[in-house]
C-alpha cells in the first residue's frame, strides 16, 4: 500500500517537560520523548504502540505543534514546521488533522454535531457559504455512518462509538492529508472498535490518508498497521513492518510485550509460555544511563547499563539494541 | 452442592426518566475451586450482577426478584425485612468468605491509612487473631502477592506505591481470609500490558494454590482465554451464552459470541482479513426489547425473536445458550 515517498519524517526528536518544583531544588526535566526517528509515507498507516508514559502520545501532540520540541526536527511534506509561520502554518493544522482517545472531552457538549464538524470549515475558510458547509456536513456525517438529521442533535444523544465517528467528521472536515489518531478505540467497546478500525481503513482508501496510530493494544494496532514502532521510555526501540515486528521481533522489550498480549484462545493462552517482565517502568525523570530499558532486560550485560545503544539496520527494520551489533 | 448458586436474579436502578432493567433473570451456578469469567460490552449488566450478588449496589439500586445461595446458606435480599439487616449480615460475608478485587486500585485503596492498616483490618474484623498475628499474616501475603521487601513497603501509603503494584495490594486484602468466592471486577483493565502480564499470572498462581472459586467480570476474552474454566457471556442484562472455554471459543452458538469472536484481532493469525464488526449499538435497558435483546444487531433474526424471548436451551452438559436458532422448529440457515 505504501508508497516509497515519505509524508512526514521525523529526525533526532526531543521532547522535554521541566518539572522543576521550588527555587531550591535541583532542575528536574522529564525525557518524554528523547532522539526518535522515523518516517511516515504516503497512504501509510504507522503505528505507535507502548506501555503508559512511554511518551507516545507526546510524540503525537509534538507532531501536531501542540507541543515545541527541545531538538531535532519535523518535517512534513519537505517542510520543517518549527520554521513554519502565518499562512504556511495554517495550512499545516489544515492538512494534519488529530482524533482524540476521549470522545466524551474532546466534543464541546454545549454545540451540535453540525456546528462542531462545521467549525474547522469556517476557521478554515473552506466554503464561502453555510449551505455550502452544511451540505459537506451531511456528507461527512454519512461517510462517517451516522445520519443527515444527527447534525441538530448534541453530544450528550449520542454513545461512545457515535461520538468518535464525529470526531472522526471533524477531523475530515478540512480534507486533511495526515491524520494523528491518539488512541481512539481504546474508550470504546470490542464490538465498536472493530467498527471504527474497519471505518478509518475504508476513509484512508477512499481518501488517500496517512495515519500515525497511537494505541497500547497490540493486536488492534498490527491490524490496522502497515508499519510499527515500539516505544519504551521515550525511546523508539524498534520500528519495521507490522508482520516482521509481529513475528519475529528483535528487541527484547518487543519480544516481552508481544508475549504479554492475552490471546483470545483457550489453548493457546493456558500453554502459552510467557515472558513475564519483572519490575515496571523506571522514572523518566532519572532514565537508566545506558539502555533504556536495561534494568528489566533478562539479556543486559554491562554494556548495556553503560552506553546507550545507536539504531541499527537489520533487514527490513530498525532496532536499538547491543545484541544486534556486529 | 454449588458454592453458588443464583436463580433468577432481577436488578433494577430508580432513575428520574424510569426504572433501568439492569439484571433481567439471571441464573448461573458456580462450583468450588472453579473460575467463572463474566464477558459483556459497558452496560450489559455483569458488574450490577456481581454488585447485586456482593451486596454493594448503589442507592437507587434494588434486586427486584432471585434467590442467591452461597455456601449453603441462603444470602438472597429479599429474605431480610430491613435493608439495615441485610447490610450487616452481607458486612459479615464480605471480606471473610466472600472478597472482591475492583478495577481501579486508588480508589479501594484508603490514601490517608497505611498499606498494613488496610492489611490487617479484614482479619480483626473476621476473625480473633490478635494484632500481631494478624501483621505476620499480611507480611506473609505481601511476599505471596510478590511485594519486595514486604517489612518495610507495609508500613507505607497507597500513593508511594505504582499501579500494578497497588493492584498486587488490593489482592491481598481480598486472600487475606482464605475467602470461598473472590469475585474481580476488571482487574487488570486499568493495568499495562506487561504489568498486565504479571497480575493474570499471579492470579492464576493463587487459584492453584487456593482451591478458591473466582469470578471474573472483564469485556477482554484474552484475559478469560487465559484464566477461565468457564465463561458467561451476557447481553442487555442477560447471560446469553454459558460454557467452558473451550465451548464459547471453538463452539459458539449464539450469534453475539459469534459476532464478538469475529470482532477481536487474534495477533496469531497472519492473514489480512478484515474485522468483522457488529452493526448498531447494544439495547437501551430503560426500555428492553420484548424478545430477545440482541434482536436488533443479529444478522439471522427471525420474525418470532422481536416478540418473544428465547428459551435457555441445553447443547451439551454446561453448555447453555439463549437463542431461537437452536428451537427444532428454526429453519436451519
Amino acid at each position: 500500500m505504501s508508497e516509497e515517498k515519505p509524508i512526514l519524517s521525523v529526525r533526532n526528536l526531543k521532547t522535554y517537560f521541566d518539572v522543576t518544583k521550588g527555587i531550591f531544588t535541583k532542575k528536574q526535566i522529564v525525557k518524554a520523548v528523547d532522539d526518535v526517528s522515523f518516517d511516515v509515507m504516503e497512504n501509510e498507516t504507522f503505528g505507535l504502540v507502548g506501555e503508559s508514559g512511554c511518551g507516545k502520545t507526546t510524540l503525537g501532540r509534538t507532531i501536531v505543534k501542540i507541543y515545541e520540541p527541545e531538538s531535532g526536527s519535523i518535517e512534513f511534506e519537505g517542510k520543517d514546521i518549527a520554521k513554519l509561520h502565518g499562512k504556511e502554518l495554517i495550512s499545516f493544522r489544515k492538512d494534519m488533522q488529530m482524533i482524540f482517545q476521549d470522545p466524551y472531552a474532546s466534543l464541546n457538549p454545549r454545540m451540535t454535531v453540525g456546528e462542531i464538524i462545521k467549525e474547522p470549515m469556517i476557521i478554515h475558510n473552506i466554503y464561502n457559504t453555510d449551505e455550502e458547509r452544511e451540505q459537506r456536513v451531511v456528507e461527512l456525517l454519512k461517510i462517517v455512518g451516522l445520519k443527515p438529521d444527527h447534525i441538530r442533535r448534541y453530544p450528550a444523544e449520542f454513545s461512545g462509538g457515535q461520538r468518535q465517528r464525529v470526531g472522526i467528521a471533524r477531523a475530515l472536515a478540512v480534507n486533511p492529508k495526515f491524520i494523528v489518531c491518539d488512541e481512539p478505540i481504546s474508550a470504546l467497546d470490542v464490538s465498536i472498535q472493530a467498527q471504527v478500525v474497519n471505518l478509518l481503513k475504508d476513509i484512508q482508501k477512499e481518501m488517500g490518508l496517512s495515519y500515525l496510530f497511537i494505541a497500547h493494544d497490540l493486536s488492534m494496532v498490527k491490524h490496522i498497521s502497515d508499519r510499527i514502532g515500539v516505544m519504551y521510555l521515550g525511546h523508539l526501540v524498534e520500528c519495521g513492518p507490522s508482520n516482521d515486528v509481529y513475528h519475529r521481533p528483535l528487541h527484547p522489550y518487543t519480544i516481552a510485550l508481544l508475549s504479554a498480549i492475552p490471546i483470545p484462545d483457550p489453548d493457546v493462552a493456558k500453554n502459552k509460555q510467557r515472558i513475564v517482565l519483572g519490575g515496571e517502568v523506571p522514572s523518566p525523570i532519572n532514565p537508566p544511563e545506558g539502555c533504556p530499558f536495561c534494568t528489566r532486560c533478562t539479556r543486559a550485560t554491562e554494556r548495556c547499563h553503560k552506553e546507550r545503544p545507536k539504531p541499527i539496520q537489520v533487514g527490513t527494520r530498525t532496532v536499538a539494541c547491543h545484541l544486534y551489533e556486529k | 452442592m454449588a458454592l453458588l448458586v443464583v436463580n433468577d436474579l432481577r436488578t433494577e436502578f430508580k432513575t428520574d426518566s424510569g426504572r433501568v432493567q439492569a439484571v433481567r433473570n439471571v441464573s448461573f451456578q458456580l462450583e468450588q475451586g472453579e473460575a467463572l469469567g463474566v464477558v459483556g460490552e459497558s452496560g450489559s449488566g455483569k458488574s450490577q450482577m456481581m454488585y447485586s450478588i456482593i451486596g454493594l449496589l448503589a442507592e437507587n439500586g434494588i434486586v427486584e426478584s432471585g434467590k442467591i445461595l452461597f455456601d449453603g446458606k441462603d444470602i438472597s435480599p429479599s429474605q431480610f425485612a430491613k435493608k439495615k439487616e441485610y447490610d450487616e449480615f452481607m458486612r459479615e460475608i464480605r471480606g471473610n468468605s466472600m472478597a472482591m478485587i475492583f478495577q481501579d486500585p486508588m480508589t479501594f485503596l484508603n490514601p490517608v491509612l497505611k498499606v498494613e492498616t488496610q492489611l490487617i483490618e479484614p482479619m480483626l474484623n473476621h476473625t480473633d487473631m490478635t494484632k500481631e498475628q494478624a501483621r505476620e499474616k499480611a507480611l506473609d501475603l505481601l511476599r505471596k502477592v510478590g511485594i519486595p521487601s514486604p517489612e518495610k513497603r507495609i508500613t507505607q501509603y497507597p500513593f508511594e506505591f505504582s499501579g500494578g503494584m497497588r493492584q498486587r495490594i488490593v489482592i491481598a486484602i481480598a486472600l487475606a481470609n482464605n475467602p470461598k468466592l473472590i469475585i474481580a471486577d476488571e482487574p487488570t483493565t486499568a493495568l499495562d500490558v506487561t504489568i498486565q502480564a504479571q497480575v493474570l499470572e499471579l492470579i492464576d498462581d493463587l487459584k492453584r494454590e487456593s482451591n478458591s472459586a473466582i469470578i471474573m467480570i472483564t469485556h477482554d476474552l484474552g484475559v478469560v482465554a487465559k484464566l477461565c474454566d468457564r465463561i458467561a457471556i451476557m447481553y442487555g442484562g442477560k447471560i446469553v451464552e454459558i460454557g467452558t472455554d473451550k465451548d464459547i471459543f471453538y463452539n459458539p452458538k449464539h450469534p453475539y459470541t459469534e459476532g464478538l469472536l469475529r470482532c477481536i484481532s487474534n495477533p496469531e493469525d497472519d492473514d489480512e482479513k478484515s474485522l468483522t464488526p457488529i452493526a448498531g449499538s447494544p439495547p437501551d435497558l430503560l426500555n428492553p426489547p420484548k424478545g430477545c435483546p440482541f434482536v436488533d444487531r443479529c444478522e439471522k433474526a427471525m420474525r418470532v425473536c422481536k416478540d418473544y424471548e428465547p428459551e435457555v436451551t441445553d447443547i451439551s452438559k454446561g453448555h447453555q445458550c439463549a437463542c431461537w436458532l437452536l428451537d427444532r422448529r428454526a429453519v436451519k440457515q
